[in-house]
């Protein structure tokens, strides 16, 4: 087993076999010296995901990865659960913080309201996806290599920052001071977000899981990034649909900063719940009020029919990214007019 | 005076009882009737590159699949032949493709055997679910072009 070593003295690179000497000097470089094993176990073959553990060193590529932890949900996942195909890691070279997603072939039924379709979770896919979106500001940024046993390890950057769902639902308590004061900021970075979804799309890939929880404001660049981009479904008739669907449920969540259900009206202001009908819920998730200019009437036409078209009553369906994306920018312009 | 061509209809089938129904009732409606030419198409869409685990896995999943549906379009061939249509006048069409639309491939296969009708069965699904999902028969009816459409349920 070699590694590439970068020596301040020699300005150079050294190619030479890995020792466990070499290990700890990298990792003092990056750990509190306390915090720096004796010994590390050095693992080639991922295919193990559960074997791999806190303060192993994983080698992809002849480059060193120490393991910290399991990923949890926040940033993967529904749950609090641990992923522990994904890893939290430091790259002993350059100190900097990585997610490792290990390959984990999972093959399920989602459910999204009533209706239930084939999933997979697939390393393959994601892989090609993060190369297509090398360089691109609104996505998350790294590369995939395989490993001694051909799993394709996906080497991710970190990306310091909250969700979409934080920034809406934590923007202020009073609705109408969000929307006149946070909301526009907000709608501006979606649209960004929106445009990064088409380029997905005009290059015939989907996201494949786009929720609130998987759109994070890079503290550094002050830019929403997509992350996670493994899932495939089977997507019939129409590839794209899916995807749609999930950003017109962020835009509903941005412009009511939080979903606004019956049962929340209901308790909360029963003179606007008794105004609502099942056309104005969402088309899937037949809890959530869609036609959210019943509860805010303060919010603009043009969005509002935007929403209109994710509920029970819409007859036309967005077909593309770009006729929603044309929409959200008309309203967003109207919006910066008034 | 010339001989009149034949006209073609294409019948497009999977696996679901819609799509069975859709061909007895052109068996029923066209069989014996001459002047008649029927092309029984199937689409096999295998998911894109990465749902399967393996190259192996999918060579399997594509060969399988294609064994069973060869075997419904001869079942369907002999039940238009049964019905009247002459055996030179009736013939199958299997198409895998990857990443399309069904729909999409059926409309080209119209076109390139300038059909004058197409005829697909209808699964009748929800509302939400043609809207994640999309609908081969409504795309097909919204997008055909010189040709009519049945659709039947």
């Amino acid at each position: 087993m070699y590694i590439m070593i970068y020596s301040p003295e020699t300005n150079n690179t050294l190619h030479k076999p890995l020792s466990q000497k070499d290990l700890r000097d990298l990792a003092s470089r990056w750990l509190d010296p306390s915090r720096v094993p004796q010994k590390f176990r050095i693992i080639t073959d991922t295919s193990d995901f559960f074997r791999v553990e806190y303060d192993d060193v994983v080698i992809l590529n002849d480059h060193p990865y120490l393991i910290r932890h399991n990923e949890k949900e926040g940033r993967f996942g529904i749950d609090e659960e641990p992923k522990f195909w994904v890893k939290g890691a430091i790259d002993l070279i350059d100190g900097s913080r990585k997610i490792l997603k290990l390959v984990f072939h999972e093959r399920f039924k989602a459910r999204v309201g009533h209706l239930v379709f084939d999933c997979v979770r697939s390393p393959v896919k994601e892989a090609r996806v993060i190369n297509l979106v090398r360089g691109h500001h609104s996505f998350m940024q790294g590369f995939s290599v395989k490993d001694s046993a051909g799993n394709v390890v996906r080497i991710l950057d970190y990306i310091y920052g909250k969700t979409m769902a934080d920034y809406a639902a934590c923007a202020g308590e009073n609705h109408e001071e969000y929307f006149y004061m946070h909301f526009h900021g907000i709608f501006k970075g979606f649209i960004e977000a929106v445009k990064a979804i088409k380029f997905l799309h005009e290059n015939n890939e989907i996201h494949g899981d786009i929720r609130r929880d998987h759109l994070l404001r890079d503290k550094l660049t002050n830019k929403f990034r997509w992350i996670d981009f493994d899932f495939i479904y089977s997507h019939h008739e129409n590839k794209f649909g899916y995807d749609i669907f999930g950003l017109g449920n962020i835009l509903i969540y941005i412009t009511g900063g939080g979903d606004i259900t019956v049962q929340q009206l209901r308790a909360m202001k029963p003179d606007i719940f008794s105004r609502i009908s099942d056309e104005d819920l969402n088309i899937i998730f037949n809890n959530r009020v869609v036609n959210l200019k019943k509860v805010f009437p303060y919010i603009p036409e043009s969005l509002n029919k935007i929403l209109q078209h994710f509920s029970m009553k819409a007859e036309v369906f967005y077909d593309n990214t770009g006729q929603f994306l044309d929409d959200i920018m008309d309203a967003e312009d109207s919006m910066h007019k008034t | 005076m010339g001989k009149a061509k034949d006209r073609n209809i294409l019948i497009a089938v999977d696996e679901s009882e819609n799509s069975k129904r859709a061909l007895l009732y052109v068996a029923d409606f066209l069989g014996g009737f001459p002047g008649f030419k029927a092309i029984i198409l199937s689409v096999i869409p295998v998911p894109e590159e990465g749902f399967f685990e393996s190259g192996e896995v999918k060579q399997k999943w594509v060969e399988s699949n294609k064994e069973k549906v060869s075997d419904m379009l001869e079942r369907y061939r002999q039940i238009l032949i049964q019905s009247g249509f002459p055996e030179k006048k009736v013939r199958t069409e299997l198409v895998v493709t990857e990443d399309t639309s069904v729909a999409s491939i059926i409309l080209e296969k119209q076109k390139e055997l300038d059909s004058c009708t197409v005829v697909v069965g209808r699964r009748g699904i929800s509302k939400s679910e043609e809207f994640l999902f999309g609908s081969v028969s409504n795309k097909i009816v919204h997008m055909a072009e010189k040709c009519s459409v049945w659709v039947v349920e």
